[in-house]
């Protein structure tokens, strides 16, 4: 009975279009009161849930990736993309892709890559002839790829919703090699539909001009390398990284590029202020809720149950995948990596796999559910910026769609693709 | 009712504009702290003990402060999904719900805050020497805050009757 209170208020309020935040907190409060717990404990461990160091480096990184997008960073990011692979067909969709890459290196945000990225390619795209589906949908498949390059802060996510229990710097490294498989699986994917669709190259710049590109992106660029860099080798903490990129892009912003004016700082602080603070909720009250799974023994009953369909992992590791892709058309990605962590990680533990590649599974899953209808802030965004509906959006983006469930497929099932890299660093 | 919510409508909107102002002062004062807490370890060689208890009980803050505002925008992530396929009345009337319980639950939050703000002050925030209570305080006044908030939209969705007429309006043209 206290498990359909826990799940069917919280199912409920959903329905009701109740904030995600407000219907884990109502349904831990209501199960308590149920089971005779006093309220009060569901308070502490709200409290509790929100004063988590780690938590402090998604306002940080958010925050950075807007000072690097009005500060200039991003701009000449695309810029040095565009000498790159400019010159390939479909030259502007291959620049999206690239670009996505190294914004996601320094902002790790996949809303932020859609609207800084989309805002400058979008509109060039059209303008040199590009059908605007295949530019929004080359954007937002392209955005997933900033979730996985270091530094991802929805793996920092995971890792809180982890308990602290998985390493952050091993989730950046494990994410690596999978980001690059994703940025050559729709760069290939791009290439194809160009070609069909014969759109142009751009012409090559000369390596004179290739070089001007490179000094003026190489603060963004340093960044990357401080960033990783800086975690991997244990001078700074996560945490410390995020605000270290904080700093350093404002610093560029103001006194290198001298973009950044006091009502884009504002707007930047303001904005990090919305987004992430409703996000951080939703973790306070997931602690609380998590604390009465365990309670109420949730997982182990889960455990048990799964158990008792197929005891092969990879069987089990492609039904959670199955059921993280239905919720992921649903829910956003913070809520769903949020709530799912403290259910399915114990499960795939228990069956012996590895929980740094269950995250870059999680995150990956949750990344395409973030340009699924009905609930996709990444499609929503990038359908913004291009200007196009999102059924003109969904018509043709099937051979990237098809890109990233191949990638995931891989992730999923060749574990060394995540777990080969970090154990270089041990 | 409408005098009175117009006549409260300047305060809370002040009240709401302060709370977003004080959490992104928050967030500047998280980086600055963070960033000393850098500095002082690979410059100074000296690593501030103060700087991590004390950007917690920023952050909290900036959560809580954040989080009423967004509910008084109604900028929260939920799943709309189900609403929207409803009539305007049965929309109306979930919203009326959704707001009663989040009003009801920020109350909670600063009632049970204040028990637990109570129950510690005798105890020290280990390294800030603070009254143990301190760390409650942002679920104290977050709680207050969003409750407020949620009464706000709560009495504006009660006193609107437009998107009622409008639905029957538009049943009638459909019939």
């Amino acid at each position: 009975m206290a498990y359909s209170i826990l799940f069917g208020t919280f199912a409920l309020l959903m329905a009701l279009g109740m904030p995600i935040a407000f219907c884990l907190g109502v349904a831990s409060l209501a199960t308590v009161l149920y089971l005779g717990i006093p309220p009060i404990v569901i308070f502490q461990q709200l409290n509790s849930g929100m004063n988590i160091f780690a938590m402090m480096a998604i306002p940080f990184f958010i925050f950075a990736g807007d000072l690097m997008v009005r500060g200039g960073i991003a701009f000449r990011l695309v810029r040095f993309a565009s000498g790159f692979v400019g010159h390939l067909r479909g030259g502007l969709g291959q620049v999206n892709i690239v670009s996505s890459m190294l914004f996601g290196g320094i902002s790790g945000s996949a809303v932020a890559d859609a609207s800084a990225i989309g805002g400058l390619m979008v509109p060039q795209m059209a303008a040199r002839g590009y059908d605007r589906g295949y530019a929004v949908n080359v954007t937002i498949s392209s955005a997933l790829i900033a979730l996985l390059i270091p530094p991802s802060h929805n793996m920092i996510l995971y890792s809180i919703s982890a308990g602290g229990t998985v390493s952050v710097a091993d989730l950046f490294t494990a994410g690596i090699i999978p980001g690059i498989l994703l940025t050559i699986a729709l760069m290939v994917t791009a290439y194809i539909v160009a070609r069909r669709r014969g759109y142009p190259a751009e012409p090559f710049p000369g390596f004179g001009k290739m070089m001007v590109f490179f000094f003026a992106a190489l603060p963004g660029l340093l960044l990357i390398a401080i960033i990783f860099g800086g975690v991997r080798s244990g001078v700074f903490t996560a945490t410390e990284s995020s605000c270290i990129a904080v700093l350093y892009a404002f610093l560029v912003a103001v006194f290198v590029y001298r973009e950044l004016d006091w009502s884009g700082f504002m707007e930047a602080i303001l904005g990090a202020v919305k987004t992430t603070s409703l996000v951080l909720l939703v973790i306070g009250m997931a602690a609380a809720f998590a604390w009465l799974m365990s309670f109420l023994q949730v997982q182990l009953t889960l455990i048990q149950l799964v158990k008792s369909i197929s005891d092969n992992p990879m069987v089990v590791l492609l039904l959670i995948t199955i059921a993280l892709l239905v919720l992921g058309t649903f829910m956003d990605m913070a809520p769903l990596v949020i709530i799912t962590t403290p259910v399915f990680l114990p499960i795939v533990q228990a069956f012996g796999i590895d929980p740094v590649h269950f995250g870059v599974i999680m995150i990956l899953n949750a990344g395409i559910g973030l340009i699924t209808p009905p609930v996709g802030t990444v499609l929503f965004v990038g359908c913004a910026v291009g200007k196009i509906s999102i059924r003109e959006a969904m018509e043709t983006i099937w051979p990237f769609f098809g890109a990233c469930v191949l990638v995931l497929l891989m992730v999923t099932f060749i574990p060394e693709l995540s777990l080969w890299l970090p154990a270089q660093f041990k | 009712m409408s005098r009175f919510m117009q006549a409260i409508r300047p305060g809370l909107r002040w009240l709401s504009l302060a709370c977003l102002y004080l959490a992104g002062a928050g967030l500047v004062l998280m980086t600055l702290i963070i960033g000393w807490q850098v500095f002082g370890r690979y410059v100074l060689n000296d690593t501030p003990s103060w700087s991590e208890p004390l950007s917690l009980q920023l952050m909290s803050w900036f959560i809580l402060l954040g989080a009423a505002v967004g509910v008084r925008e109604s900028v929260h992530l939920g799943l709309d999904i189900v609403r929207y396929n409803m009539s305007l009345r049965v929309q109306r009337l979930m919203d009326l719900v959704s707001l009663a319980l989040i009003c009801i639950f920020g109350g909670a939050m600063s009632f049970y805050g204040t028990q637990l703000a109570a129950g510690t002050w005798t105890a020290r925030i280990p390294v800030l020497g603070w009254p143990g209570g301190i760390d409650f305080i942002p679920l104290i006044a977050g709680g207050a805050l969003i409750s407020i908030f949620a009464l706000e939209r709560l009495i504006d969705t009660l006193i609107a009757p437009v998107a009622a007429e409008s639905d029957d309006a538009a049943n009638a043209e459909v019939l």
